[in-house]
């Protein structure tokens, strides 16, 4: 990843940009996320496959925004978040630079927005085949059984909320959770309030996740929450042809049509 | 502290029959904050509103639970109630014991139980209450009226006569609508066009209205009182300002061979043409799919001939945009049209012919000037055949409603049918005959009696042509089902009345609902039969479903009236039942993150965005802004917000949570 590091360094030079975000060389043999200010930071970043971690959940911040113009090294699900967190008017071109990493990890700069919205479009957002193989079973299940698997499943979780914080989309201010006057959903980890915690943010991502797996694999426990927004998208597809974020045009979740199928709406 | 006064109601017996009144009053006693509580017979009377009132003064209440009827019956009562004693009018709240206990359940203690636990969750409610003051909007007192029909022509005139500005639209070259293409009208036989046409002049003369003919609604923002219409006045290939109407190049057009729209296709018309010689404006317009100019681009013959130069074939559709304070959707409705009665022939025999076509063929103004004469050849059909309900009251048609005028304006056709061809003969087949109406029934009998009308009570199953004849094949349910075969000379069908074409275009860009059949929805089936939905748009005429001329004209100055009561005032008073997005202290300013997801949720585009600047000017923040003027209360923003931003006033989160938890906790 010469290149990025090349067009990093040109970039703050220049001072067009003020931080690049990228990754570094973590601890562990795993990679962090890295914010580059000094033209001379620049040859820290790397690029490779353990780079898995959305950085898109960056750009949303107030103390990344306060830097000024913003620079991101971004994967295919990198930018599909930036897109979508464009429309819901989170970023824009005045603030951010697209430094699109291609599936062959060549460098491919975008000029605005625009640009990546059409790149991404090229790539359909698709489920592989071991998830696919556990939707099936999940979809297989008796009512009671899939009940039975999500208590399973939730029941040991003790709300860290490292999921939200690793999601792009989980950007509010507050959250419906740390919403307390009234406590809709409790905060205790206990079955109930786990499940409800997690339901309402499957809910709350439908039309809005594009699949990144980002909050899965911050689950310290190894949940298989994402599985949740993963039905939500294969629904997504199946009743209204398919979901990919946009700059401009129709939310999934809000958008009332004429010719939708369901009668009783009009 | 909260001092709640609960006000349990017997209403007569319709509560007090299965439920312990007395019981409930004494239990709410018990509850935290509650400082007086009793029960009264009829609390909505004059002595139990006074209860109410002096329990406010005296006891110093800071809340109300009127446990009684449903709050769609009495909340404004009990809420002006409180007022007048000086209490904020939305601390008091109705828990619904008649409808939602009393007249659904059976007298027993479980009932008492569900009553006691309706009005715990309103006290707990009303705990959490927040006085709210009404919210005032401006008005501009101009109204819309869309449609230029009988019905369109009444509200325009009713409101233009109660002083205010009318700005009336017309899709057709001319106003007057199904009522000028009819012959005469029930139960009077008096001549529509002799009534109608006076008004049209009215119309087209009174110095508050503005009449736009040959033009739509393009598209209409904003709210109750403060409308921003576009209307598209689509070119009419001419300067109206110029032309005199004088009718030369209607006559020298070399385009003859147009169906007429306003004979129902019976007639030819021109190219540029005016639709009736009682047209209002009296000036034409070219039709660019049919005139030769625009299809071949020559011929301008009119252009030739017209004595002021009044021709302008490059004019372009112009967008004239418009105030206006309220709405009178006036667009009418259309028949059914050929290719839906491929059994009755319709569409391959020229002698079955829809009732609106024989209103042309019976009026002096039409192609026959008033002769019964068939399409085919032009000879007067001896045997008349009248079949009812064509499409109408057939769900296998996918029209289940009756279109109600059929059956009077058949009786009407079959009379008139009577009066021109001596010695003819008519007959009807029909299911029912339904006459509800003032001198409605006296007049089908009179078809009947009088002039020798052949009512067969049965259905038609086909008709097909053999030997010249149409041959009609029906059965004769009073007589056992015996069939009847009449072989007629023309055939008449009573097609149904259906909504008109775009209206249901129309009724997404005005933001209000319509039902499956895409006629417009009033807002409350009896009681807000000319609302809708939408504050500010009110209906007229057969828009809402089939109706004959008095009831649109009914229809019509009642909704005229509506917006007079709008324009009476220089503000409105809004109920402040609406959503607003909360605000916090700096540097938060609001938990609103300004995703405007809710913008597209919202059905009536009530969210706006709003810009929180420093003091320097400097746009710190977006965050979504709810138009108090539009806002009508619905809730979908509120249950669409992730971060719990919005709040319904009235029924924000933590009074919802508050009835919740009253209902789940134990007491």
């Amino acid at each position: 990843m010469d290149e990025l590091r090349k067009r990093a360094k040109e970039l703050l030079e220049s001072k067009t940009i003020s931080v690049v975000i990228g990754y570094e060389e973590g601890t562990c043999n795993r990679t962090r996320a890295l914010f580059v200010e000094k033209p001379e930071e620049a040859s820290k970043l790397i690029f490779d496959s353990r780079c898995v971690l959305n950085l898109a959940t960056y750009i949303t911040k107030q103390e990344v925004k306060a830097k000024g113009k913003m620079a991101i090294a971004a994967t295919i699900p990198v930018m599909r978040s930036i897109i979508q967190l464009a429309y819901e008017f989170q970023v824009s071109d005045k603030n951010l630079l697209v430094l699109g990493i291609t599936p062959e990890s060549n460098l491919m700069e975008f000029k605005d927005l625009l640009e990546v919205e059409t790149y991404i479009h090229k790539f359909e957002i698709e489920i592989n085949a071991s998830y696919r193989e556990k939707l099936d079973k999940l979809a297989g299940m008796t009512q009671t059984e899939r009940w039975k698997f999500w208590i399973d499943e939730l029941s040991p979780c003790f709300k860290c909320y490292a999921c939200r914080a690793a999601c792009p989309m989980c950007y509010c201010h507050r959250c419906t959770v740390d919403f307390n006057q009234p406590q809709w959903i409790p905060v205790p980890s206990h079955e109930l309030g786990n499940l409800e915690w997690h339901i309402m943010r499957a809910v709350h991502l439908m039309g809005r996740c594009i699949d990144c797996d980002g909050c899965a694999n911050a689950c310290p426990l190894g949940i298989p929450i994402n599985l949740l927004n993963k039905r939500l998208l294969e629904d997504a597809k199946r009743h209204f042809g398919g979901y990919q974020p946009v700059l401009k045009g129709d939310h999934l979740m809000s958008t009332f049509k004429p010719d939708d199928k369901e009668n009783f709406i009009r | 502290m909260s001092k709640i006064g609960v006000f349990v109601c017997h209403c007569g017996e319709n509560i007090s029959a299965t439920v312990d009144c007395a019981k409930v009053a004494e239990t709410a006693a018990g509850y935290d904050g509650v400082v007086y509580s009793i029960d009264y017979k009829y609390m909505c009377s004059d002595p139990g509103q006074s209860l109410i009132k002096s329990a406010i003064i005296e006891k110093g209440l800071t809340g109300v639970v009127v446990a009684s009827c449903s709050p769609r019956m009495h909340e404004p009562t009990f809420r002006k109630a409180c007022a007048e004693a000086g209490l904020n009018p939305y601390m008091c709240e109705m828990a619904n014991l008649r409808e939602h206990c009393s007249w659904v359940h059976e007298k027993g203690d479980a009932t008492t139980e569900k009553a006691i636990d309706l009005v715990r969750i309103l006290v707990e409610k009303v705990k959490k209450n927040h006085s709210l003051n009404a919210i005032k909007v401006p008005v501009t007192k101009t109204a819309l009226v869309i449609g230029g029909g009988i019905a369109g022509i009444q509200a325009s005139l009713d409101i233009a006569n109660s002083g205010h500005k009318v700005i009336l639209i017309e899709r057709d070259p001319s106003i007057g609508g199904h009522m000028s293409q009819l012959s005469e009208t029930f139960p009077t036989l008096d001549c529509s066009q002799c009534i109608l046409t006076p008004r049209m002049v009215e119309v087209a003369q009174h110095e508050n209205i503005t009449l736009y003919t040959y033009a739509e609604l393009e598209s209409l923002e904003g709210f109750v009182g403060n409308f921003k219409a576009k209307i598209r006045r689509k070119s009419k290939s001419l300067d109206e300002k110029i032309c005199t109407g004088c009718g030369q190049c209607t006559t020298k057009c070399p385009v003859k061979k147009i169906p007429s729209e306003f004979n129902e296709g019976l007639g030819k018309r021109t190219a540029i043409y005016v639709p009736f010689p009682q047209a209002v404006p009296n000036k034409p317009v070219i039709d660019r799919v049919n005139c030769t100019y625009y299809i071949k681009g020559k011929c301008k013959v009119c252009e030739i001939v017209c004595p002021t130069k009044a021709i302008r074939f490059d004019q372009e559709d112009t967008i004239v945009e418009a105030e206006v304070g309220a709405i009178v959707v006036a667009t009418g409705f259309t028949v059914k049209q050929p290719d839906f009665f491929p059994e009755y022939g319709f569409g391959k025999y020229p002698d079955v012919i829809t009732g609106l076509q024989f209103e042309r063929l019976a009026s002096a103004s039409g192609p026959t000037l008033g002769e019964i004469r068939r399409p085919s050849d032009g000879k007067v059909p001896e045997k008349i055949v009248f079949i009812a309900c064509a499409g109408s009251r057939d769900p296998a048609k996918g029209i289940p409603y009756c279109s109600k005028i059929c059956c009077m304006y058949i009786a009407k056709h079959a009379m008139l049918y009577q009066h021109k061809v001596h010695g003819g003969k008519s007959y009807v087949f029909y299911m029912d005959i339904r006459a509800g109406g003032k001198m409605y029934e006296e007049f089908v009998r009179r078809a009947i009696e009088d002039d020798g009308v052949n009512y067969i009570r049965g259905r038609v199953s086909r008709i097909y042509e053999k030997n010249g004849k149409l041959i009609v094949k029906g059965a004769d349910t009073l007589l056992g089902a015996m069939p009847v075969d009449i072989d007629a000379d023309m055939v008449v069908l009573a097609t149904a009345g259906i909504a008109n074409e775009g209206s249901e275009e129309l009724a997404q860009k005005l933001h209000t609902s319509y039902d499956s059949y895409h006629f417009f929805s009033e807002a409350h089936p009896k009681l807000k039969p000319v609302e809708t939905n939408t504050a500010g748009i009110f209906l007229a005429g057969a828009c809402q479903s089939p109706k004959d001329i008095p009831e649109s004209v009914a229809m019509a100055s009642g909704a005229a009236v509506k917006v007079a009561c709008l324009f009476s005032q220089d503000e409105l008073t809004r109920e402040p039942l609406i959503a607003v997005v909360n605000r916090q202290a700096a540097p938060v300013f609001s938990s609103c993150v300004g995703c405007f997801l809710c913008v597209s949720a919202c059905p009536y585009q009530a969210i706006e965005k709003e810009e929180i600047k420093n003091r320097t000017g400097e746009v710190i923040k977006t965050i979504a802004k709810v138009n108090p003027g539009l806002c009508q209360g619905c809730g979908t923003c509120v249950a669409f917000c992730r971060t719990k931003s919005i709040d319904i006033q009235g029924y924000t989160h933590e009074e919802m949570y508050s009835e919740v938890m009253a209902l789940l906790n134990e007491y």
